[in-house]
């Protein structure tokens, strides 16, 4: 496979990869409003126990990580996924259910930097800073795949469990679930007071995000066989905030969209580019300053995004003819018919 | 039985206690409204009620259910539905999808109830693919009213609903507002229009300094001397 294949599948892949986890984050905070700025962190736990689970045993490998089963592609994943989900349990219990908004993004910064630092220095846990190498790639002894051929082959599935995760978010998205989600995105006192368990929602919503987190860090490991601290800088998180509000806060078309514009050509084609001469790896340094430009640039003249978020279209409803109103009768009305009330057309006036 | 029915209610913010002893009923069919001055523990009172605030005493029921200290999202189920006073709709929702986020707190099919609720807010039914944020004021009130009863309460509590509208619109609130009560709901109003309040309440009931210290029938609350009980002396003639 010539360079520019090997290129455009890596490129592919991290497509593929950052609209998963660009959807999980959009549960989270396009749709629940849950601005979790500790997201790298469940990607990296998907990450390493994905990982951790698919080696062997580590006696002998050189590497010191905990599990090591050896568990073959996708139970890995799912597990990996699952693991995401088990931290996310964790965090909401401790901070979800008192704090709001601008206090529990401090909170999930603090536990992004509480991860990173506990997976960079605690060796016995993933191996530290070296982090966790020679992963297995899955399927590469059953279909005698190559490095080459095994490239094209993973983007192509990573392609087909985001379709998955794409059509799941998408239910999920159209239910009374979702509604309820954005509803309590808009104004959780309000929510309660139509009977929605705020919490129990929001816990719900962090659960999905991030199990969508775990298994896009999990595609991440299987795919370059290697995961290191140095792959989930806390700062990463807004690389995938970046892909929401590039593409579309809520709408997951407009994950796809952000992961293609902002992950795959603002990060990933820049370090496939010639390199400035006398200026080795400076243009990798550019994307950082293009994601911030670009986001300034969305947030001034485009705030909705690429792809705004959807107006959900209803067919009309008419009244059933034997309408009656309620479960008494109006004075003055006959039984069984029902109550007209004439509302005065909103106009200038009634605005607040 | 009365359908609403605060006994000796006490809350406050931590150590503070706002409201003291508050003695409240509210009939099916009747509006009953609470006045009183700034600060009177009018919006507290109704924060205890639904739950966002635990009374330190007291007792409150809807009908023979007791909801002291009941979570709040479950006194909805119970009939109690609050309805805050501002932003009291979510805005990047369309009206039809407010209107099914109430319904689904209710036992009834919420189509059927939704088209019910539109049949009476007839302004709403020609906007249900209108994202409530793009409503105006006083439509985004109506519409919060409107998806309040999709619960099918047998109390209904607004906040101050027409805080902030024309005059006119005001009165297309206060007619929806007695519409509502003729549906066997009973309705109760926190208002700072004390004019208005009077001509369409059954019963009023006046805060000063957190208590309850005047209540009655609207038309004998609109005998006393408002503006002294308003400055915290007794008022009655």
């Amino acid at each position: 496979m010539s360079n520019i294949w090997y290129y455009v599948f890596t490129l592919v892949f991290f497509l593929f990869d950052y609209f998963i986890l660009a959807m999980g984050l959009n549960i989270q905070y396009g749709e629940t409003g849950i601005l979790n700025f500790a997201y790298i962190g469940f990607v990296a736990v998907g990450s390493y126990v994905t990982g951790a689970l698919a080696l062997p045993s580590s006696v002998g490998t050189g590497q010191h990580y905990i599990l090591g089963l050896g568990l073959p592609f996708p139970v890995n994943l799912i597990l990996g996924g699952l693991a995401s989900c088990g931290l996310a349990v964790v965090v909401a219990l401790i901070s979800l259910r008192r704090l709001r908004t601008d206090y529990l993004a401090m909170v999930l910064i603090s536990l992004s930097l509480v991860l990173y630092d506990i997976c960079n220095n605690f060796v016995p846990l993933f191996n530290g800073a070296d982090g966790l190498y020679n992963v297995p790639e899955p399927f590469a002894g059953v279909l005698k795949l190559t490095t080459n051929s095994f490239i094209p082959f993973f983007a192509a599935v990573t392609g087909v469990i985001a379709a998955l995760l794409w059509w799941v978010m998408s239910r999920i998205t159209r239910s009374p679930q979702g509604r309820t989600f954005r509803a309590i995105r808009d104004d959780e006192v309000v929510a309660a007071a139509l009977g929605k368990d705020v919490f129990r929602n929001q816990l719900k919503s962090m659960l999905i995000g991030s199990f969508y987190a775990g298994v896009g860090g999990g595609l991440i490991i299987q795919f370059s066989g290697s995961f290191n601290p140095t792959a989930w800088l806390p700062g990463e998180t807004f690389v995938v905030f970046a892909v929401l509000i590039v593409g579309g806060v809520g709408n997951n078309v407009g994950m796809l969209v952000g992961s293609l514009v902002v992950e795959t050509l603002l990060i990933h084609l820049p370090a496939f580019l010639p390199a400035i001469p006398g200026h080795p790896g400076l243009i990798e340094y550019f994307d950082s300053v293009l994601i911030g430009i670009l986001l300034m640039a969305m947030l001034w003249f485009r705030p909705q995004g690429i792809v705004p978020e959807r107006v959900r279209r209803a067919l009309s409803l008419g009244a059933p003819a034997n309408l009656v109103a309620g479960r008494g009768e109006a004075p003055g009305s006959a039984p069984g018919r029902p109550v007209p009330v004439e509302i005065a057309t909103a106009d200038a006036q009634g605005e607040k | 039985m009365p359908a609403l029915t605060a006994d000796g209610v006490s809350a406050g913010y931590g150590r503070t206690t706002i409201i003291s002893d508050i003695n409240l009923t509210a009939e099916r069919g009747n509006v009953t409204t609470i006045i009183g001055p700034n600060g009177a523990g009018k919006s507290t009172f109704a924060k205890t009620l639904v739950g966002i605030l635990r009374p330190s005493k007291g007792r409150i029921t809807v009908g023979d259910v007791d909801i002291t200290r009941m979570p709040g999202h479950l006194i909805p189920r119970n009939g109690l539905v609050y309805v805050p006073q501002n932003d009291n709709v979510f805005k990047r929702l369309t009206v039809r999808e407010n209107l099914e986020v109430g319904g689904f707190a209710s036992r009834a099919n919420p189509e059927t109830r939704m088209a019910e609720i539109l049949a009476i807010f007839t302004d709403l039914e020609k906007a249900t693919d209108k994202k409530a944020g793009f409503l105006s004021g006083g439509q985004q009130n109506l519409l919060a009213i409107a998806r309040a009863l999709m619960v099918d309460p047998s109390v209904i509590l607004l906040d101050e609903p027409t805080a902030g509208l024309s005059p006119a619109y005001t009165d297309v609130v206060w007619n929806q507002i007695a519409r509502i009560s003729q549906l066997n709901t009973a309705v109760v109003v926190v208002e700072q229009n004390v004019e208005r309040a009077l001509k369409h309440s059954d019963f009023v009931h006046i805060f000063v300094a957190g208590t309850n210290h005047v209540h009655g029938p609207a038309a004998e609350i609109a005998d006393l001397d408002l503006a002294s009980i308003f400055l915290g002396r007794s008022g009655a003639h």
